[in-house]
């Protein structure tokens, strides 16, 4: 068990800054998501806490011990790898084991004792004795998992470790990592694009973008109180609507509305950097850029209950996902993405009057990005935290 | 009839073929069936050839001077190949390994194979000259009385020196490349897994590497035997008392200081049955034991 700090952590390779100056700390026991596109610096700060990458500048200290500029072998972590990094020549029991074995300071009773324990909790008995060509993407997995868990780490770093299973395992694989994570209760840094995974995993989630930490929060505080746009358009899959609107009256208004805005949260307790909604600047109206999540928009007909408050928009195309309809239309001269029930007739160009969730409006400054505004009080964040199992 | 037609017609196809047919039946199976015949014949310089049957095999399996002459070839060609893969190996994983400057590693490492063998055994023969070479001082300086002219097996360890010494270059391209293509992952998992660097080498990259290594054993092995042949004629021709007389100068000698040629045609079939009989085995070896990817 071990808390990890991360201090002003700064890489660059030749003049690309991949990581600029951050500061994190991860739990004791937590599973912390760092989430982000390609080329955000994610990877690169896993394999900084690695110790693959040396720091340009800053600090790494696991508990009280620094090891900015310690070996990989010396900090007793264990990696997992997208491409599950097995030695391919070897048997899944002898890839758990070398590492072991090299590291020269466990007896064979104890390897035994504990490949047998591995290998009991993620049911790969069977693969032991197979070469990794003889495995599945997910058994290979498995095994990398075999191999990072019998050293009993401080830390478990996973670098995508789901990337390269079909979908319908990664889900399985999900949930199972979960379950190790509450059995084991190793501090775990799982590092992921995808942001559904991120959102399911994490008991805290890291939004990373250009080499910075955009925002840390449980997955539903990340999800309704976003502190910034590229946060609330990167979690959420289709992403968050963002519409140019002005602020007048405590309203934001549009060519096609005028949306009465909550009291809500002007400071949302995970808004950084906000402003007072009510008297901006100059002559009470202000520009913005209002955020609706897809989700949050209704067809006025399918959810009466919302309200009186409707606009007019056009339908364009709609996509039947199966459980509902995304429909995209146009609002003025925005378009738009919302959701429908599955089976709704729309026909593209058809006018149609929707509704929207007043507790599920944001607003952003136009020039910083930076959220200012949610309708929604801010209530103390749900802890997803799991029940800590103990032996 | 091929299922596949890639060339408009066989005519383009014979015409592309030809000239590799050519050269090798001119310079290849032509004078491999003249050898093979003419070892059945007494035939010497301005003599008639006579038919004489088996009885050139049959004088080199009663000639102790030649059965030491093949033991010497053998071990020979084994010191140099084991010589060659280890000092290339690890040269290798040195130049893999070393952050900086690995382009000027490498360049020092290969430009003794671009040397031509006679350039590079005059090299060495100046290098390593009893009373003139540069590295005779330092050498004699650890205690060792370098007379390779004269102690039989002090030259065999010269020639075979620098045997390895030229072929490295050859097996360092192969094996960089090889060891390059070794998944990051892996080293990376190592290194957290604190595996040494030399367990590393022997336990992770050389597995990888052997489809790599079992090519480079068997290109070794021909250039032992036959690639040799310009250490020993410019070094120590043979000498001194034959402790460097392999097969291959051996049947030079044969054929063109003694004129023997059916002797000496006699003498390059066995050597090309040495030589097949140890590439058969490594072949069946190589099946067994290479890792040939996932």
């Amino acid at each position: 068990m071990t808390t990890i700090t991360l201090e002003t952590l700064s890489k660059e390779f030749d003049d690309v800054v991949a990581v600029n100056g951050i500061d994190l700390t991860v739990r004791d026991g937590e599973f912390l998501v760092v989430v982000g596109p390609s080329g955000c610096g994610k990877s690169t700060t896993l394999r900084l806490l690695a110790g693959l990458e040396t720091p340009t500048d800053g600090e790494i200290r696991m508990d009280s011990r620094d090891v900015t500029g310690a070996e990989p072998k010396d900090r007793n972590v264990a990696m997992v790898f997208q491409n599950y990094a097995l030695y391919p020549h070897m048997t899944g029991r002898r890839n758990i084991t070398f590492g072991m074995n090299a590291a020269g300071s466990f007896t064979d009773e104890e390897i035994d004792r504990r490949v047998a324990k591995a290998a009991e909790t993620l049911d790969i008995a069977d693969l032991l004795d197979r070469k990794p060509q003889a495995m599945s993407g997910g058994e290979r997995q498995r095994v990398a998992l075999g191999r990072a868990i019998v050293r009993d780490p401080d830390a478990f770093l996973m670098d995508e470790p789901l990337s390269n299973l079909d979908a319908k395992l990664r889900i399985q694989m999900r949930a199972e990592l979960t379950r190790l994570h509450a059995e084991l209760g190793t501090t775990t840094v799982y590092v992921t694009h995808d942001q559904t995974e991120a959102m399911t995993l994490g008991e805290r989630v890291v939004v990373m973008d250009d080499g910075r930490i955009q925002q840390v929060d449980p997955p539903q505080a990340l999800y309704d109180f976003p502190t910034n746009r590229f946060v609330a358009e990167f979690i959420g899959d289709p992403a968050m609507n963002m519409i140019d609107v002005e602020l007048e009256g405590g309203a934001a208004v549009h060519d096609a509305f005028r949306i009465p805005l909550p009291a809500g949260s002007a400071e949302g307790e995970t808004g950084a950097g906000t402003e007072p909604l009510a008297d901006p600047d100059a002559g009470g109206r202000r520009h913005a850029v209002l955020g609706i999540r897809p989700e949050d928009l209704h067809l006025a007909r399918e959810r009466p209950d919302l309200g009186e408050t409707t606009f007019d928009a056009t339908v364009e195309v709609t996509e039947p996902l199966g459980d509902s309809l995304l429909v995209h239309c146009s609002i003025g001269n925005e378009t738009v993405k919302m959701g429908a029930e599955p089976r709704s007739s729309l026909e593209p160009g058809g006018a149609v009057s929707v509704g929207y969730d007043p507790e599920r409006l944001h607003l952003f400054d136009p020039e910083t990005g930076e959220a200012f505004y949610h309708s929604a009080t801010a209530t103390a964040p749900a802890d997803r935290a799991e029940p800590v199992v103990t032996d | 009839m091929s299922t596949r037609e890639i060339f408009d017609g066989r005519l383009e196809a014979a015409l592309l073929l030809a000239p590799t047919a050519i050269v090798s039946a001119v310079f290849l199976y032509y004078p491999t069936a003249l050898a093979f015949r003419t070892s059945f014949f007494e035939s010497g310089f301005g003599r008639a050839p006579e038919f004489v049957g088996l009885e050139n095999y049959v004088s080199l399996l009663g000639n102790p001077e030649y059965h030491s002459s093949v033991l010497i070839s053998v071990v020979f060609a084994a010191i140099v190949v084991v010589g060659v893969i280890a000092v290339s190996l690890y040269l290798t994983f040195l130049i893999h390994e070393v952050d900086a400057g690995q382009g000027w590693y490498l360049i020092s490492v290969i430009w003794p194979y671009a040397l031509p063998p006679a350039v590079g055994a005059l090299v060495f023969l100046f290098m390593v000259h009893p009373t003139l070479g540069v590295l005779t001082g330092p050498i004699e300086a650890l205690g060792i009385e370098l007379d390779w002219f004269n102690d039989g097996p002090q030259a065999f360890v010269v020639v075979a020196l620098a045997a390895i010494w030229k072929q490295i270059g050859y097996n360092v391209i192969f094996m960089i490349a090889a060891m390059k293509n070794v998944p990051d992952a892996l080293t990376e998992t190592a290194e957290i897994d604190g595996v040494g660097r030399l367990r590393r080498l022997v336990s992770v990259y050389v597995p990888i590497m052997t489809p790599t290594l079992f090519f480079l054993v068997i290109i070794d092995t021909i250039y032992a035997f036959f690639g040799t042949f310009a250490f020993v004629d410019l070094l120590t021709s043979g000498g001194p008392s034959n402790a460097t007389n392999v097969l291959i100068f051996d049947l030079y000698r044969e054929a063109f200081s003694f004129f023997n040629f059916g002797t000496a045609s006699a003498k390059s079939v066995v050597l090309f049955l040495v030589v097949a009989v140890l590439m058969a085995v490594q072949f069946r070896l190589t099946e067994e034991y290479s890792y040939y990817g996932a």
